[in-house]
């Protein structure tokens, strides 16, 4: 299941280089059309990992943020589609951890936060196919979902994943397998309805 | 619509729009960042100035000397500032103390939904021993004026024991862990209340020196951040516009923390205004303690005592997913990250159960507040089967719950499981009843149907 490269993809790679080159040299525009890029499809990844739109756009825009104030530390010859969409899945799992962590410690029970409102308005707008792809996704295991966002919508190779994740190649495929199978099977259950 | 064959297809088709105002304001935010990184650090430098500098000889010599000048102000910079002190010193100085006394408070504001603001406040002095554990005794603001004792913390990885006691509800709560999940509250507790590390999340910002200053009498040098990305207690409560001021002084004698004040406001997960300030002060460092001074006091006559495992129990998962039917009339819908109480509060809210609609009669004027103390009561196991779910997820058992399709008239389909061992994964059914099974058994049984 290698992944080629299309004279397409050399092409978006050499536009990255470039981006990433304008950036480090403080160039807005560059950042501005990273942004544009890639907002779209990273949206599109941190919902298939959350199925939750608010948790998403939060992940996507600190993700932006964190990479704007961060252009000391971007390398020029890496992927940048490979590296943003990494970061998505890290704050993903960061912020679904962070949370859990104060509630495993009690803080449920302390003086804290109550809210019951309105979301803000809304700033990604799903297909009907994202809503059924994020609902499908949500029934699957993390681990599973994981590498299924990132390979598909990553654009990420299983050893760029096996890697990320500190996992042999042989899990990580496995994951991929198990969750494709699973995923087609709801995805089909939910089709048919 | 035809069925999925192509899941890469499918993942294509999945697309997403957004909405052109919310764009413009997210990617404001993001230059605008970026405008401030750039004021605040001279990061950028590309490989053309280098390749530049490296092929002109009369260059390379005024490079040179360039270097040798930022070698001498960073070796000053390195150094500390104007009275010497370098971050990196007074984390490594407090993580030499072995334990230690202070003082602090939280204090907070929130809007609720019907637009009143919520005040909350706190204060408690809390003793930190990196062999015994925590313990804290914290007081509220009593409406009356003055102060009311509030909650007392015990916290002892040694015994594996964490205890709180809540004199309002007159409650003595007792939390059971294992071996790992000692083990991880031990390095929790560093996270939680070392100083250190909250010295450690602000060198990890951009960062200034504040300079000199007095505090009690004491000479003390002073260092603030206002990065929204730094890593720092409650941040996680803000969601979105993230603003925060922290400030810390040191003792410029003892190079050890005086005061650490962070105020971190913006917008919480539903978007209601959210702002927290934690301040720790009048710290004593390395003072003598023994294993007696963490001991929890014996449970008070006329105190309930409640235990509440950290590691799962399937026993109190099944107790939460009866009353889930007792209340609700069916199995409760775990969102992402919503606070536990606040999904059994919108379970609530959409149900119309003999039970709920009582619940909801005698909770008719009641503030949000006194709302979600009344479901946090009611609803004490759903909420206790909420918090032993995401622990799963937390501990990565692979763990899956179906509460949205499964009924309790389902006997053989799966409503929750998770991993118990490589080749084992425990079922809970629709029923309720459990057994366990192999992977592959799994697999059948959650085929869809």
């Amino acid at each position: 299941m290698k992944k080629d490269l299309s004279y397409d993809a050399l092409g978006q790679i050499v536009e990255d280089r470039l981006l990433i080159w304008k950036f480090k040299l403080g160039n807005s525009d560059a950042l501005r059309r990273i942004y544009e890029k890639y907002k779209n499809d990273l949206l599109k990844l941190a919902v298939a990992l959350t199925n939750d739109v608010s948790t998403a756009e939060d992940a996507v825009q600190d993700v932006f943020v964190s990479f704007a104030q961060s252009a000391a530390k971007i390398r020029p010859a890496g992927n940048l589609k490979t590296y943003l969409a990494t970061c998505v899945a890290n704050r993903v799992r960061n912020t679904v951890r962070d949370r859990q962590r104060h509630e495993a410690t009690g803080v449920e029970d302390a003086d804290c936060v109550i809210c019951e409102a309105e979301r803000p308005e809304q700033w990604a707008i799903l297909s009907e196919e994202l809503e059924l792809l994020g609902s499908a996704m949500a029934q699957i295991p993390y681990e599973q979902r994981e590498v299924i966002g990132l390979y598909m919508q990553g654009g990420m190779t299983f050893r760029q994943i096996a890697k990320v994740r500190n996992a042999s190649i042989n899990t990580v495929q496995g994951r991929y397998r198990y969750g494709l199978n699973k995923l087609r099977s709801l995805l089909n259950s939910q089709v048919d309805k | 619509m035809k069925p999925v064959d192509n899941i890469n297809e499918f993942f294509k088709n999945a697309a997403v729009n957004t909405n052109p105002r919310m764009d413009e304001a997210v990617l404001d935010k993001v230059l605008a960042a970026h405008e401030r990184a750039r004021n605040a650090k001279s990061t950028f430098g590309g490989p053309s100035t280098w390749r530049t500098i490296m092929k002109s000889p009369i260059i390379k010599l005024a490079a040179a000397t360039v270097v040798v000048i930022a070698c001498v102000i960073g070796l000053s910079l390195w150094r500390g500032t104007q009275s010497g002190i370098a971050l990196a010193d007074v984390v490594a100085r407090v993580e030499q103390a072995k334990a230690w006394r202070n003082k602090g408070s939280y204090t907070g504001t929130e809007q609720l939904p019907s637009g009143e603001l919520r005040r909350f406040e706190t204060r408690y002095s809390g003793l930190t021993s990196r062999e015994y554990g925590y313990k804290s005794h914290a007081q509220r603001p009593d409406p009356n004026g003055g102060w009311l004792p509030g909650r007392e913390l015990y916290m002892s990885p040694q015994k594996k024991a964490f205890i709180w006691i809540s004199p309002m509800e007159k409650r003595y709560t007792r939390l059971k862990w294992n071996d790992a999940e000692a083990q991880r509250q031990q390095k929790e507790l560093i996270q939680w209340s070392d100083p250190g590390a909250y010295l450690k999340g602000i060198m990890a910002c951009n960062y200034e020196s504040l300079g000199r200053s007095t505090i009690d009498g004491v000479d003390v040098e002073g260092f603030r951040t206002t990065d929204p990305n730094c890593h720092l207690p409650l941040r996680a409560y803000v969601s979105k516009d993230p603003r925060v001021d922290v400030k810390v002084w040191v003792n410029v004698k003892t190079r050890l923390p005086v005061r650490y004040d962070s105020l971190t406001s913006g917008l919480n997960e539903r978007g209601n205004p959210i702002t927290h300030r934690f301040v720790e002060h009048d710290y004593e460092w390395d003072v003598p303690v023994t294993a007696a001074d963490f001991e929890p006091p014996p449970v008070p006559e006329g105190y309930t005592i409640v235990d509440r495992p950290t590691v799962f129990d399937e026993k109190a998962a099944i107790e939460g997913l009866k009353q889930c039917i007792e209340l609700f009339g069916s199995y409760i819908t775990i969102s992402g990250s919503e606070r536990p109480a606040l999904v059994a509060l919108s379970a609530l809210e959409k149900s119309e159960t003999p039970a709920t609609l009582r619940l909801k009669d005698e909770m008719k004027g009641l503030t949000e507040e006194e709302k979600l103390n009344r479901v946090r009561s009611a609803g004490k196991s759903v909420i206790q089967f909420i918090l032993l779910y995401r622990g799963l997820v937390r501990d990565e058992k692979d763990p899956a719950y179906y509460g949205n399709t499964a009924t309790p008239q389902d006997a053989n389909k799966v409503l929750m499981r998770w991993k118990v061992s490589d080749n084992e994964y425990r079922v809970i059914y629709g029923d309720l009843h459990a057994e366990t099974v192999s992977p592959e058994r799994l697999a059948e049984l959650e085929k869809p149907q």
